[in-house]
């Protein structure tokens, strides 16, 4: 089975330059959320300009469903949702006008057209400004409606940019839902730097940097990489006490803990003993003490961490590659 | 979940199957349909109309009794040949594929299933029935009104050929300057520079041109060709100095008959029509109407052609 995307020595030099894509040899399977990483200017937005075809490769090739990307590829960009960053919207349109000129753009016949921007309106929650122009709406309601055309034409692939970016924690959360509910039928492809939002919706991430795709995996072999055997316990009591909880900790075989960080003692466990026991001891002697238990954190962020080191091997290995 | 039996690709087998010239063509009147309307809604071209709508009023009513009806339609169809009117329409065709936010539009158009072709067509023929649109709203309704009219001037031979084929030409230079501006605009992807770039060019190779009387290529000397063109009959479509000095003449012999019978009847003879030089040169009786159209059709398919090239081949 072909996957949804791939790419194979694409490469994006603009103006003889910028490398702002470095021989990126990618393949995202079909069904996944895929969460495209990376810092600013990583080169995840010319990634996807280079999909849709606004951007020509200056080498290499790239597919989407099996056809070649390219500024005439109209068959490719009608399987393809794309959502930019902030997205630009006429602002003279009122939302349904909007939809309606996208679903012609996708060569819908009226009788599928119209119902389902009504449904899509509805879904983003924008029924109530049907009435208003574009150029009135808010940074969020301007997200909404861009995932609202980029779902126009159902397309199985969606390319979304930054889909967060600027959004107030509800509107953040009806995103993630979204991409989450989205994720079941189609593949997904999320460009983000926000590590949180990767976290919560992707199972496959591709991490980028300076133009180069330095990991490619599923998040469990993300988690898998970085594999660290701490835990932040999270407690309420005195500090004197979370010492004391330390000292009492440390004499566990094969923990080391650490109750320098606030109101919360950070437990390393040595490798080749059992997580689960060594966890469980801890746990007895908190119990035990006047300390009570508020959270646990398993790594601290093990994505972030992970996508830390990421970075900082691809550093280190500069003149390698 | 099976992942593999998810999210197949069938808008591309949707996309190909949609051969009905009605659902091709879709997307066209989409982009053509949306463009008209933003353009219409935008001040720029709100206030041509009602400039030239203004402009035209004031050049008839000024020469209403003074230009013979030739002289005076050459006289409304000059500003949309050399000025004002050429500044407006080429501000209107640099428009739609520069600035970055027209840029950014354009790629949340062309980022779905349209095709850069399709997408330029549309923007390009959306300014050309615009521009088209108010340049006839304005001038067919005068037109009629100084044909129609009884003016305190001589009678003049201008048919109705003439003044198809007159308008026909400067809808013609119109269409050219649009796609020029097209042309500039897709090319240097700043509209403020193409706009400058196309008037320290235009003016100056328009001059040269008209200084040779290349009529087919220069709007000065069209515009001063406007008025013999505006006296051919359709039989004649060829220059004809004969027939030319037979209207002349005939001019000329009804001009002393309306003399002689106001001196005898008393009454005030009719104003004598001014005749002024630039639209009365008399230098076009080889006027081609063929060599204008090639003139200014086939540098327009090249403009667009050319413009279609360079969008094709840019990155957004």
């Amino acid at each position: 089975m072909e996957p949804a995307i791939r790419t194979e020595h694409l490469t994006k030099i603009y103006g003889q330059r910028l490398i702002a894509v470095n021989d990126m040899n990618l393949d995202v399977p079909r069904g996944s959320i895929f969460g495209l990483l990376g810092p600013n200017g990583a080169g995840k937005t010319t990634t996807l300009r280079l999909l849709l075809g606004l951007q020509r490769p200056t080498a290499g090739r790239a597919e989407v469903f099996g056809r070649l990307c390219g500024p005439n590829a109209v068959a490719v960009r009608s399987m393809i949702g794309y959502l930019p960053t902030n997205p630009q919207l006429p602002g003279n349109l009122r939302p349904i006008e909007y939809l309606d000129l996208l679903g012609k753009l996708s060569r819908l016949p009226g009788e599928i057209r119209k119902p389902r921007i009504s449904a899509l309106l509805r879904a983003v929650g924008l029924l109530g400004a049907t009435g208003q122009r574009i150029q009135t709406f808010s940074t969020g309601m301007c997200t909404r409606l861009g995932i609202a055309a980029s779902l126009v034409a159902d397309p199985p692939l969606l390319l979304w940019d930054e889909p967060t970016a600027g959004l107030d924690p509800s509107a953040r959360r009806f995103t993630l839902d979204l991409i989450r509910e989205l994720g079941k039928t189609k593949t997904v492809v999320v460009a983000t730097h926000i590590l949180g939002d990767i976290d919560q919706i992707c199972d496959h991430l591709g991490v980028m940097h300076e133009g180069r795709m330095i990991f490619t995996g599923s998040m469990q072999d993300v988690k898998q990489r970085l594999r660290r055997n701490d835990f932040t316990l999270e407690l309420d009591g005195a500090a004197e006490d979370i010492r004391h909880l330390a000292q009492q900790a440390n004499n566990v075989e094969g923990v080391e803990a650490v109750a320098d960080t606030g109101p919360a003692l950070l437990v390393r466990i040595a490798d080749g003993h059992s997580r689960s026991r060594a966890l469980a001891d801890v746990l007895k002697l908190i119990d035990a003490s006047r300390l009570s238990l508020q959270d646990v954190h398993s790594g601290q962020n093990a994505t972030e961490n992970a996508y830390l080191q990421l970075l900082q091997e691809d550093e280190a290995h500069g003149f390698q590659r | 979940m099976d992942s593999s039996a998810k999210a197949s690709p069938a808008p591309a087998s949707a996309y190909a199957e949609t051969r009905k010239l009605g659902t091709r063509m879709m997307p066209y009147v989409a982009l053509l349909r949306h463009d008209l309307r933003s353009l219409w809604q935008s001040w720029l071209v709100r206030l041509w109309l009602g400039a030239t709508a203004l402009l035209t009023f004031m050049l008839v009513g000024a020469n209403w009794a003074q230009f013979r009806d030739g002289t005076l339609i050459a006289s409304l169809l000059f500003p949309y040949l050399v000025f004002p009117w050429f500044f407006v329409v080429v501000v209107l065709g640099v428009s739609p594929v520069s600035g970055s936010r027209s840029e950014t539009l354009a790629d949340g158009i062309l980022s779905r299933p349209v095709s850069r072709c399709e997408y330029l067509l549309a923007t390009w023929s959306a300014r050309v029935v615009l521009v088209l649109g108010i340049y006839l709203i304005v001038t067919v309704p005068s037109i009629i009104l100084v044909m129609l009219a009884k003016r305190p001037v001589p009678g003049d031979t201008v048919t109705i050929y003439g003044i198809v084929t007159a308008l026909g030409v400067v809808g013609l230079v119109l269409t050219f300057l649009v796609s020029l501006g097209f042309l500039m605009g897709t090319l240097l992807r700043k509209p403020l520079l193409a706009v400058v770039v196309l008037v320290f060019i235009w003016y100056p190779i328009g001059l040269i041109l008209s200084v040779f009387s290349l009529e087919e290529f220069s709007p000065i000397s069209l515009s001063r060709a406007i008025s013999t063109q505006l006296r051919q009959s359709w039989r004649e479509p060829g220059a004809n100095p004969q027939g030319k000095a037979d209207a002349e003449d005939i001019n000329g012999v009804t001009d002393q008959m309306s003399h002689f019978f106001s001196v005898l009847s008393g009454v005030q003879p009719r104003p004598k029509a001014a005749n002024p030089d630039f639209f009365e040169g008399g230098k076009f009786e080889d006027f081609s109407l063929l060599r204008v159209t090639l003139g200014y059709g086939l540098p327009t398919l090249a403009a667009v052609f050319l413009a279609s090239l360079c969008f094709y081949w840019r990155d957004l």
